[in-house]
């Protein structure tokens, strides 16, 4: 019995003290640290391949200006998982090291870009659908799908009609949000 | 070997049931689907019990859209021959109802109750019919894993209902404990049966944390963003979650996962179970009040949680599963840290076991405590370590290798001290044979790629998936659909059916002793209680702004100036 206590006391004292500085002095996360993403707009090329992947709907995507892509990131629903960085083929997404991000202003957690996307040399438009997004094979959850846009209305329980709306809604590829 | 297995249970059903066995197949090598009548399943679990196979957890399938009625489909696991077990009565939409197995294995009740709520097929006979998973004021009729019921229903406010109450034994009276569960600050509430200090008996009302993931993997998500929310499902052990849910989606559509991929995988869960046995010892420290041993173990836990942050991006949820293997590597220049941190840490929980081996102020709070028997433990179908403590031989890992430990051989821990004590010492045990295997698996890493490439994943097949999580072993059941998601998707977490233990454990104990014998599971109540939805309560909840609470904040202070007599 003793000797247990006096072993724990000795632990203890061994152990010292390990309470961090932090946040008098700085505490920096080891390098491949997955934490604030920072996005490279010179780079994007506005092909939505990271809107696609992203499990939490960060990014919405709009096209409702002529030549214009606008890409929307809402940070504050970033989970940090890394997928965007992951499949982003122009490398314009990166995680950097910043994990404070807590803030009273929500558009600190905002970061929109605008990508000039290809016109067509004759009208000067940007190409209408298919685009290479439209043509991205993968389908699920989109932020900016009907169902998910702010103050949607919720379907009914019962009606057998809800199957059916939700399975006759298109599967495929990124739809756009018009304005 | 595994397909005789298969074959000899298929042909004992078919002797036994007759007509009754609808078909059985071979789903997967280790999988066998056994279809019967559903007026055979109580006939069907006698054998499944008579061949010495473990009850699992039930799933029940809405398949009206794929042109039947609903599946119940109980999961069995035989454990000898490696083999999982799936016994799948059809039951039609028009009469939902099918006999209960809980009479014949006590540890169906939750998972019957469950399906009854979400699925809507009534287990007749079941001793408990009462809601399990739905809140109180649920409305009758909606269950929300049918798939004709929106993700994002929310059912209008309701007036004037009132729980199902368990009344309570004669000239007992009634504790309430919850319903935050005081020590864990976990969603929970037991109501204790008391007859002075001691414990006669106990009601648990808990789910209030449901957050629809099931739903939300089979109707908004995709293949590859649910390991990302499979992680959140548990704020301790969430890579078993999504390693779980990757390999029921790969063995359901044949994905053979590379080597090194598994290796990875084997010592992710290796540094999981270490660092979450650390926390666990920390908070049993913590309930019975001996703060040291929580400082300690949290301290020698705090490097692991660093190591994983270098190795994965971030200390909790690594994000390194996907369907297919891994995302990052484990690089030479990491293995001399990673080996480091482990001697570091072998040393310092070595010195913390020895110290309180013999500390009789522990051994008077545990010893004896919690009580388990063995046949208890069998019937009410618990795991991990509280199922291992109680001498029932079980470890996911043997008993279904997964990942690497087809190579690298866990040792199984086990005791058969039947208590708190004893849930302490396996997992000590289990500790240092986990820093034994990420060695071995650090030291024999092949070489190669960490992902496999595949097409498009299948509709229609069934992939069933267990790891040993630090808490005992989950079950991920993933039957795929054509678009792009698992049709369903049914996670049970390790605190299910320990949790249903629970009743048994603390009868005859001091209210004292609850608190410690409810932690000595290990119990994470968020992991449990996965499912759906949103308490219509959310109807009246106001959001106040700013200056709505700072207006509040003042009128609160004037009022206790006047009341407390001029307090500042
Ligand atoms: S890090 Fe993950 S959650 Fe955040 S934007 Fe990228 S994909 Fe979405
Ligand atoms: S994946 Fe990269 S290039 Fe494509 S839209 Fe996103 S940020 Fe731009």
């Amino acid at each position: 019995m003793l000797l247990s206590k006096l072993r724990e006391a000795l632990i203890c004292v061994q152990a010292g003290r390990v309470t961090l500085p932090y946040p008098y002095a700085p505490h920096d996360p080891p390098p491949g640290f997955r934490g604030k993403l920072a996005l490279d707009a010179d780079r994007c090329i506005g092909c939505g391949g990271c809107a696609a992947v992203c499990p939490s709907g960060v990014i919405l995507i709009r096209d409702d200006k002529p030549m214009v892509r606008t890409l929307h990131f809402a940070l504050a629903r970033c989970t940090y998982c890394g997928r965007c960085s992951d499949v982003c083929p122009e490398g314009a997404l990166s995680h950097t090291l910043q994990f404070e991000t807590a803030t009273n202003t929500i558009d600190d957690l905002v970061m929109t870009i605008d990508v000039f996307m290809g016109p067509c040399q004759r009208c000067g438009r940007c190409f209408p659908p298919p685009t290479a997004m439209d043509q991205l094979p993968i389908r699920g959850f989109r932020m900016d799908s009907e169902c998910c846009r702010v103050g949607a209305d919720m379907p009914a329980p019962d009606a057998a009609a809800t199957w059916a709306a939700a399975h006759s809604a298109p599967p495929g590829g990124v739809r756009t949000l018009t304005p | 070997m595994i397909a005789t297995a298969a074959a000899e249970t298929a042909t004992l059903l078919r002797s036994r049931l007759g007509a009754g066995v609808l078909g059985a197949r071979e789903m997967d090598p280790d999988l066998l689907w056994a279809s019967v009548d559903r007026s055979c399943v109580r006939e069907a679990t006698t054998v499944m019990k008579e061949i010495g196979s473990r009850y699992l957890v039930t799933v029940g399938i809405d398949e009206r859209p794929l042109g039947g009625g609903y599946g119940i489909v109980h999961l069995f696991s035989l454990d000898a021959e490696h083999l999982f077990i799936a016994v799948d009565c059809p039951v039609s939409a028009g009469d939902p109802r099918i006999d209960s197995i809980t009479p014949l294995i006590p540890g169906a009740s939750w998972a019957e109750r469950e399906f009854r709520d979400m699925i809507g097929v009534e287990p007749e006979g079941h001793p408990d019919p009462k809601r399990l998973v739905l809140p109180d004021d649920w409305p009758e009729g909606v269950h929300p894993l049918r798939r004709d019921v929106a993700y994002n229903y929310r059912p209008p406010s309701v007036e004037g209902f009132a729980p199902e109450l368990v009344k309570p034994p004669r000239g007992s009276s009634v504790l309430p404990v919850g319903p935050f569960f005081p020590v864990l600050e976990e969603p929970a509430r037991f109501r204790l049966f008391v007859e002075g200090e001691t414990v006669v008996g106990c009601d648990y009302r808990g789910f209030y944390n449901h957050r629809g993931i099931e739903k939300l993997g089979d109707s908004v998500l995709t293949w590859d963003r649910i390991p990302f929310l499979a992680e959140r499902i548990c704020g301790i052990c969430g890579f078993i979650h999504s390693t779980c849910y990757c390999q029921a989606v790969e063995k359901a559509a044949d994905i053979e996962v590379p080597r090194r991929a598994a290796y990875i995988r084997t010592v992710m869960l290796e540094l999981e179970r270490i660092h979450s046995h650390l926390l666990w010892l920390g908070i049993a420290g913590h309930i019975l009040g001996f703060d040291t041993v929580l400082m300690q173990t949290w301290r020698i836990r705090e490097p692991v949680m660093w190591l994983t942050e270098e190795i994965s991006g971030n200390r909790k949820t690594y994000g390194m599963n996907l369907v297919g293997g891994v995302r990052r590597d484990i690089t030479d220049a990491q293995l001399p840290r990673i080996l480091d941190v482990l001697k570091t840490v072998e040393k310092e929980a070595l010195a913390v076991r020895k110290a309180i081996a013999d500390d009789s102020t522990l051994h008077a709070r545990t010893v004896g405590v919690g009580p388990l028997s063995t046949w208890w433990a069998k019937e009410i179908c618990a795991v991990g370590p509280p199922a291992r403590a109680s001498n029932v031989l079980i470890d996911a890992r043997i008993d279904h290798p997964y990942a690497a430990y087809d190579d690298l051989k866990p040792r199984l821990c086990s005791s058969d001290g039947c208590d708190v004590w004893a849930r302490v010492i396996v997992r000590l045990d289990e500790l240092e044979d986990s820093i034994r295997l990420v060695r071995e698996a650090l030291a024999n890493l092949p070489a190669g790629a960490v992902r496999a490439e595949f097409d498009e994943i299948p509709g229609g097949r069934v992939g069933v998936s267990a790891v040993e999580a630090p808490r005992g072993e989950a079950i991920h059941f993933v039957m795929t659909g054509g678009e792009n998601r698992p049709y369903r998707w049914r996670v049970r977490a390790p605190t299910f059916p320990n949790l249903q233990a629970v009743p048994a454990m603390i009868r005859g104990q001091s209210i004292a002793d609850v608190p410690i014998s409810i932690g000595s599971l290990d119990p994470c109540f968020s992991c449990t209680e996965r499912m759906e939805t949103v308490s219509v309560a959310d109807g009246s909840r106001r959001i106040y702004t700013l200056q709505e609470l700072q207006a509040l904040a003042q009128s609160a202070r004037a009022r206790r100036g006047n009341g407390d007599g001029g307090a500042p």
